[in-house]
């Protein structure tokens, strides 16, 4: 592993903490290389992570390396065999879950999540963390859609760098706080934007 | 002349405007037999190769062509429209000419802007195949057939080969003006007096001045002594979009990121591509002097913006683009098109040349003669190392302005070390006795980036099916540009995956056709989006990089079939041994071999870069590769 990935690793899981997007102990982040599939350690803190907190394992083929890596690494195969993600990052932000909890799609209305996501779709799985029926359910969504959330536990991002895939998260956990705010608030949200009556068929 | 008469007239029937049907309709002529037929390919064949770039090659592997002599009357011309084409779909009004080349031997598809591409579309045509060759200087004409233009009232399109009379031997503004007097709302593609002598990077040109610059199919025409293909009458058929309101929401949403951006929104509407010469070289990334140094100390006086304050008149735009990268020139005495960022730094800096005068000039001569441009500023800077090292006696040395002027016209003559220079870089090299000077991938000359300053773009060039090429895929964008986002330009690992979802995307956008610009702003949804609406049905993201990614390996069997192997994979040595003198990319070499190896494996092919026979079948190639 060249210590310029792990630097990306590093940098970027400290910044999900920071900007409480993850709880201590949660979420997790991936690349693939190739064949090979570079995911953070089952347990590991993204806040503080060192080289021992990155496991190296087959995207196909699993090796002993299962035993360390990440409770979703089911998922995030399954993700990477249908999709042409490069890029994982699954979070828990509060405000995503909260939405989620209430809606079926979330769909955004200020402007910056409506340039980069247009939609949200929500979908449940009864297992929510690291379940086949999880790894069966996302891939179809995000063929078709870069961010997908898992209703009551965090979205799923993808990309073909950390940094896409952690842009859109943070976008959306900044378009869910807004929701919450304007709902909380009541009242019509004034429209501004041409053409969002069709974001709900993005 | 055999090929002078009234060709069959094509009675297929034409799809409704609101018809979704996905069968591509064509025609085939046979310049040699003078026999014109129409063709029909199946919808699956758009499905897994789009048009364009997909269908063109999915069309020379089925023609053999990799067992052709490029220049025999056996090869073909496949022009290609995408499904995109001319349905208001954002910057989409481009076509493709696939062939086998005759500088590389590879199949090459070269990509053009213009309105080309819309007039065939406008015939009811999707593609057109010329094979053989004509027994006297011809054109090709595909004509609407009446006012009311093909599509309307049953009428359809005529086909006739005519004698070219005076237009063969005349340059290409002289041509493109001679056929629009012959025939009203024409659209064009010609080649030049370098295309009818046979150079080997002869382009062909179309009336707004875009051309299929690269890989010499102009040479491809003028051995089949086919002066222009000629789209006349003004079509009246409209290209079909199964959900026009769905693709105007996508389309506004897609113009939307355009506008956001400031690559596609204020620097390349402002300055055109050449906006990139003070971009590259401030990264220690624009080869100087054939590639011996990696910035040039002449960069500002030959940059987007002395372009703009001294020579730019206006700027202009294919059809149905809000980009807008092309300028209108004048020097004063002359005026034309561009130069581009590319021929800027292959008339320029490749040559040492710091006279932004003299590059526009060169570019002129270019422009007049059909000739590509980055192969021609590289293979005179070839010959200027060459003339330095004492290989050739009393030829041109670097910084020579007035020496690179003539030698493009020279070379569009083929008068003198002109018609060596005709020949390219590789052949020039080898014939000296130094191939090693030859800076060039598959006997392609390298474009302007330095990829020791930019190491994934190494494994673009080495990898590329057409050889040193930027537009297979260009990592400018992740290694310089930031994006999608900034990555680590001198890094050698985890660049396979990056790499090759651009090579397919920019398969994908070839074979819609649209713009790769538009690629600055926009990812591969937004493309699956405006093909859905196009097709009136679900194109997933996915699916789309899977088309582009079957187009690449369908060109890698080709290739493969045509003798190459992963010997032929690899950079120019100086590239790989002789590190940068200075600059920020100073000490650097491109460590290409770990980068060589994650990508086969990233592409699941076999240690000899053969893809395995999983990787076919998952892609439905297996057929094609037995």
């Amino acid at each position: 592993m060249s210590s310029a990935v792990l630097e990306q690793f590093r940098q970027i899981g400290r910044d999900l903490f920071v900007a409480g997007l993850i709880s201590s102990h949660g979420g997790n982040m991936s690349v693939r290389q190739g064949d090979r599939i570079l995911i953070t350690r089952r347990g590991s803190m993204l806040a503080r992570l060192e080289e021992r907190d990155l496991i190296d394992i087959g995207l196909e083929e699993n090796d002993a390396n299962v035993t360390l890596a990440s409770t979703e690494i089911v998922v995030h195969r399954a993700i990477y065999r249908q999709t042409s993600a490069l890029a994982i990052i699954h979070t828990h932000p509060p405000y995503a879950i909260a939405q989620s909890l209430m809606k079926d799609e979330i769909v955004p209305v200020d402007s910056e999540g409506s340039y980069l996501l247009h939609k949200v779709p929500v979908v449940e799985a009864q297992l929510t963390a690291g379940s086949t029926e999880v790894a069966e359910l996302l891939p179809r969504w995000l063929k078709e859609y870069d961010l997908v959330m898992l209703r009551g536990h965090g979205p799923f991002a993808i990309g073909h760098l950390l940094e896409e895939a952690y842009q859109l998260t943070s976008v959306l956990e900044m378009t869910c706080r807004i929701l919450s705010l304007t709902e909380g608030v009541g009242g019509d949200v004034k429209e501004y934007r041409k053409g969002s009556d069709q974001y709900g068929s993005w | 002349m055999r090929g002078a008469r009234r060709h069959g007239r094509y009675t297929g029937a034409v799809s409704p405007a609101t018809s979704t049907s996905r069968s591509l309709r064509g025609l085939r002529v046979d310049l040699t037999t003078g026999v014109s037929v129409e063709d029909e390919l199946p919808p699956e064949v758009a499905r897994e190769y789009l048009g364009g770039r997909g269908l063109g090659v999915l069309l020379a592997l089925r023609g053999r062509l990799y067992d052709v002599d490029p220049l025999a009357p056996e090869n073909l011309l496949i022009f290609a429209p995408g499904p995109l084409t001319g349905t208001g779909a954002p910057a989409s009004g481009r076509y493709s000419v696939t062939s086998r080349s005759p500088l590389t031997g590879t199949v090459f598809d070269g990509n053009s802007g213009g309105n080309w591409g819309t007039a065939l579309r406008r015939l009811g045509l999707d593609y057109l195949v010329v094979a053989g060759a004509c027994d006297s200087p011809s054109y090709l004409l595909v004509d609407a057939g009446s006012s009311s233009g093909a599509g309307a009232a049953g009428e359809a399109p005529t086909v006739t080969v005519r004698p070219s009379g005076d237009l063969w031997g005349l340059d290409v503004p002289a041509s493109l003006a001679r056929l629009r007097d012959l025939h009203r709302d024409c659209e064009a593609g010609v080649i030049g007096p370098a295309g009818e002598r046979g150079v080997l990077f002869a382009s062909i040109v179309n009336n707004r001045g875009r051309s299929i610059g690269r890989g010499g199919l102009g040479a491809v025409m003028g051995a089949k002594r086919l002066k222009a293909v000629v789209v006349a009458g003004n079509g009246a058929h409209r290209p079909s979009v199964g959900d026009p309101e769905r693709l105007s929401f996508v389309a506004y949403e897609a113009e939307k990121l355009l506008k956001a951006n400031p690559i596609t929104s204020q620097a390349l509407p402002e300055f055109g591509t050449s906006v990139l010469v003070n971009v590259l070289n401030q990264a220690g990334a624009l080869p100087t002097r054939n590639f011996r140094e990696s910035r040039f100390e002449h960069a500002q006086a030959i940059s987007g913006e002395s372009l703009r304050r001294d020579f730019v008149q206006r700027r202009a735009a294919c059809r149905g683009c809000g980009i807008g990268c092309a300028r209108r020139t004048s020097t004063g005495d002359a005026s034309g098109e561009g130069p581009e960022y590319e021929s800027i730094w292959a008339l320029g800096a490749a040559c040492g040349v710091g006279e932004l005068r003299a590059i526009v000039e060169a570019n002129y001569a270019c422009n007049r003669a059909g000739l590509d441009t980055i192969t021609m500023g590289s293979t005179i800077a070839c010959a200027m190392e060459l003339t330095e090292g004492g290989q050739i006696a009393g030829g041109p040395r670097f910084g020579d302005a007035a020496a690179v002027v003539a030698l493009c016209e020279a070379t569009g003559r083929g008068e003198g070390l002109g018609k060596e220079l005709g020949q390219g870089s590789a052949r020039l090299a080898a014939h000296y006795g130094r191939p090693e000077l030859s800076m060039s991938v598959k006997s392609l000359e390298l474009p302007a980036y330095d990829p020791r300053g930019m190491t994934g773009q190494g494994l673009a060039f080495a990898t590329s099916n057409r050889g040193g090429c930027h537009l297979r895929a260009n990592m400018l964008g992740p290694e310089i540009l930031g994006v999608p986002k900034m990555i680590d330009r001198f890094a050698t690992s985890g660049k396979a995956g990056l790499l090759i979802n651009l090579q397919n995307l920019n398969a994908v956008l070839d074979s819609l056709s649209v713009c790769k610009f538009t690629g600055f702003a926009m990812k591969e949804d937004y493309y699956a989006r405006l093909l859905s609406a196009v097709w009136g049905e679900t194109v997933e993201p996915q699916e789309l990089l899977r088309i582009g990614e079957r187009i690449w390996n369908a060109e890698r069997l080709f290739n493969l079939a045509a003798g190459f192997s992963r010997a032929d994979d690899t950079l120019p040595r100086r590239l790989l041994e002789e590190p940068v003198v200075s600059g920020p990319a100073a000490g650097r070499v491109v460590d290409l071999a770990p980068m060589l190896g994650e990508y086969y494996i990233a592409r699941g092919w076999d240690g000899d870069g053969r893809p395995r026979a999983a990787k076919l079948a998952q892609l439905g190639l297996s057929e094609v590769a037995a």
